[in-house]
């Protein structure tokens, strides 16, 4: 691969209790999967502010996956019934501001499923590289308004 | 005494004659539905006619936001990059009204105060400033009041006055003023000797003689109060007014490196004053409304012998509920009249 | 209708019912009118209504510095009274404090605004006093059509359209200041530790503002059309706010500003909301 060929930079924000350990298990049971993705370890789903993603996005991110417990196992009862509610709103949202559907996913993996986790991100990261690199984004980087 | 004028039906022309003489060309454009100075591509969007627009014309020499400085981390240390204007483009605004030139000399006093702003500066030497006299003041204009007029030279170099024949006057002032006639010689006529010019007028609303010794020894009264109960602590009437220039450093930085920024700032919004502790000398919108008023029309006049307000009515305008800088100053000047 | 209102407004002040009244008064010009704040029954002449009478007053009702001001009516239209519902249900005023003194609106703006085509509140449905007869609602039905025509368009389109629309934001918060239910004591937007949105006005800190104060409104922002008014640069704000109002309506079956007992979308949920969304 050439060095500067450019490779997809994916945050995922996921749960402590599911996902997270989802992926542990992914990663115990030597499930290989395409590295382009980096994690950060929340609480909970509830908990992810839509600002984390937009702030992802600012910083260079060119796609964004969320990923906590399925509906009735959050660790916290319902933190992710809250999330669930947000990211339908935020995605609506987001889509209706032009940022393709495929930048931001959402999902539900379980502290069992290692396997969901590695398709999951072989998928995630297929679709964003089809899209290419966020470039859009980062032009809204600042400039100076008048020149 | 005017030697040119140009037929208004060469205004096209003329764009195209600054352009070629490398001048950027500034003028009122339309912005979906709003008229701000913007950068004239087809010489058309060029719209003279428009007496007031939304922004004025400071945003081409104090932008809205302007990196001063950009850094970088690199194991532990820090490498500096001090950000200039990099030689502004040659630029020439075309269609700001008297008022609007008039707020450059008063800016420069205070960009020019315990420190020279190079930032302004600089763009203040690359541009030339060509101002359009006003033949339709509105009801918001209030610039005798403070000492301009609708057809006033402060900070032009060149002032173009209608006539009833469908031309501008082109008087020039300055040698940058010159420079603009020479590159539209192709396009200018000799003027006549009695050309009929349309002159606007702007009935004086208050006295700023009265005003000013009323709002140095009124800083309690219950005006303040009174005026200011509707107010809604945005920063629209600062961010439209031409003389307005407080502004905020940001610092913009992730663990790479980061951008230091100047931008425009308003003392109407509710944290302007707030400490680092928390305690904000002006929590209400009384003490925020009072120093609106007070830094332009007296402690600006003390530091520097200019009002800080050129009576262009924008602030007026734009004000989502209707406070009108005028008829503040003017119910002032009022109870000066009625105490003495 | 305005001699009633003066009637009415000089009638709670004089039986001490209300200490303040807030409504229009004449403005800078005949097409303007000004919030007036009145607590002298003699004062209520200031009182109009017209076409111009544009601000919601409701915007009021938060600042600190008036909560002190003992119970306060105040001159609501129908899309006005929406934001007390909310206000009440987000427990930021008590429903007793108010007196909605609410009008019979056939429409406010020259030319009209276009919320008030669609208008199903001309009489305000949350008032105590109401001035003039009743008036019918009117069809909802187009009322996100150009919300419709902008989707119309594919992602690539709306990217550029607001991207374009946000590079003019100056972000002077006029939006913000002009809305009844953005209240908060300390804005996201004024939070610097860590500074989670850029206060400059440059296009990627408008969109992430933009973004966030259409998120924060979510399924409780009222269509009053105030922030697209106010806003110096003409930014169309209410295609954003009435995208989410949809968003909320289909999926979870709920409109803003009219029952003060439905639980708030976005602070509650239902164990059957779609899961489509998710993988």
């Amino acid at each position: 691969m050439a060095e500067n060929e450019w490779k997809p930079k994916i945050i995922a924000f996921v749960c402590n209790w599911c996902t997270y350990a989802g992926a542990d298990l992914a990663g115990t049971s030597r499930l290989k999967y395409d590295v382009n993705v980096r994690v950060i370890k929340l609480p909970c789903t509830g908990r992810i502010d839509p600002l984390f993603i937009i702030k992802a996005f600012e910083q260079g991110a060119d796609g964004v996956l969320v990923s906590g417990c399925h509906p009735g196992d959050c660790h916290y009862t319902s933190g992710n019934y809250h999330a669930r509610r947000r990211w339908i709103v935020f995605s609506e949202l987001l889509r209706f501001f032009g940022i393709p559907e495929d930048r931001v996913q959402f999902a539900w993996v379980s502290a069992a499923e290692g396997a969901k986790w590695a398709t999951l991100v072989n998928e995630v990261v297929a679709k964003v590289r089809q899209l290419g690199p966020f470039t859009a984004y980062r032009e809204l980087e600042t400039t100076e308004v008048l020149s | 005494m005017a030697e040119f004028k140009l037929n208004e039906a060469k205004l096209d022309e003329l764009v195209n004659a600054l352009k070629s003489e490398g001048y950027r060309v500034v003028a009122p454009v339309e912005e979906e539905g709003v008229f701000v100075f913007k950068e004239v591509v087809d010489p058309g969007e060029m719209r003279l006619d428009v007496l007031r627009t939304a922004r004025s014309i400071k945003e081409w020499f104090f932008p809205r936001v302007e990196p001063t400085l950009r850094y970088k981390f690199d194991r532990g240390s820090v490498t500096c990059k001090g950000e200039m204007p990099q030689s502004p483009p040659k630029t020439v605004i075309i269609g700001c009204r008297p008022c609007d030139s008039a707020s450059l000399p008063i800016l420069d006093k205070l960009f020019d105060w315990d420190f020279r702003d190079e930032y302004w500066f600089k763009r203040r030497e690359a541009t030339t400033v060509v101002a359009v006299a006003c033949d339709a003041p509105d009801s918001y204009c209030f610039c005798t009041s403070v000492g301009g007029s609708p057809d006033g030279t402060a900070g032009s170099d060149l002032l173009m006055r209608k006539t009833v024949g469908g031309c501008y006057l082109f008087e020039s002032f300055t040698k940058k003023g010159w420079s603009i006639i020479e590159t539209a010689k192709g396009t200018l006529e000799p003027a006549g000797q009695n050309e009929k010019v349309l002159v606007g007028e702007v009935p004086k609303r208050f006295d700023l003689n009265s005003v000013k010794p009323w709002l140095d020894n009124n800083f309690d009264h219950d005006y303040w109060k009174e005026i200011s109960y509707k107010c809604l602590s945005c920063g629209a009437c600062a961010f439209v007014c031409p003389t307005c220039h407080c502004f905020d450093i940001q610092d913009e930085a992730d663990l790479q490196g980061g951008v230091r920024l100047k931008g425009w700032d308003s003392c109407c919004l509710p944290i302007f004053t707030r400490h680092g502790s928390g305690y904000n000398p002006r929590d209400t919108r009384d003490a925020r409304y009072r120093q609106r008023v007070m830094h332009k029309f007296t402690y600006y006049v003390d530091k520097f012998g200019l009002t800080a307000c050129v009576g262009c009515g924008r602030c007026c305008v734009s004000c989502p509920i209707d406070m009108n800088i005028c008829t503040v100053v003017a119910g002032a000047a009022e109870l000066a009249e009625t105490s003495t | 209708m305005i001699e009633e209102l003066r009637h009415k407004a000089r009638e709670l002040l004089e039986k001490g019912q209300v200490e303040l009244v807030i409504g229009y008064g004449a403005g800078s010009d005949p097409t303007r009118t000004m919030p007036v704040f009145i607590r002298r029954p003699e004062d209520c002449d200031h009182l109009v209504w017209n076409k111009y009478c544009y601000n919601n007053l409701t915007s009021y009702l938060t600042w600190p510095e008036l909560k002190t001001a003992g119970k306060r009516a105040v001159v609501c239209k129908g899309c006005d009274a929406k934001a007390i519902v909310v206000l009440c249900k987000e427990n930021r005023i008590e429903r007793e404090e108010v007196v909605v003194i609410g009008m019979s609106c056939e429409g406010v703006g020259e030319p009209l605004f276009g919320k008030c085509e669609f208008c199903d509140v001309r009489t305000p449905k949350t008032c105590d006093i109401q001035i003039g007869a009743t008036l019918p609602p009117l069809s909802k039905d187009n009322l996100f059509e150009d919300v419709r025509q902008l989707e119309a368009g594919n992602a690539a389109e709306r990217w550029e359209f607001w991207r374009r629309q946000f590079s003019r934001c100056i972000k002077c918060y006029a939006c913000r200041q002009a809305c009844p239910l953005c209240y908060c004591t300390q804005c996201i937007v004024e939070r610097n530790q860590p500074q989670w949105i850029a206060t400059s006005s440059h296009p990627k800190g408008n969109f992430a503002w933009n973004v966030v104060r259409a998120l924060h409104l979510a399924g409780r922002c009222i269509g009053c059309g105030e922030c697209e008014r106010v806003c110096p640069s003409n930014i169309p704000l209410m295609l954003a706010n009435k995208k989410l109002a949809q968003v909320v309506k289909e999926q979870f079956g709920y409109e803003s500003g009219y029952d003060i007992d439905e639980p708030l979308p976005m602070a509650s949920f239902m164990p059957d909301d779609s899961d489509e969304l998710f993988k």
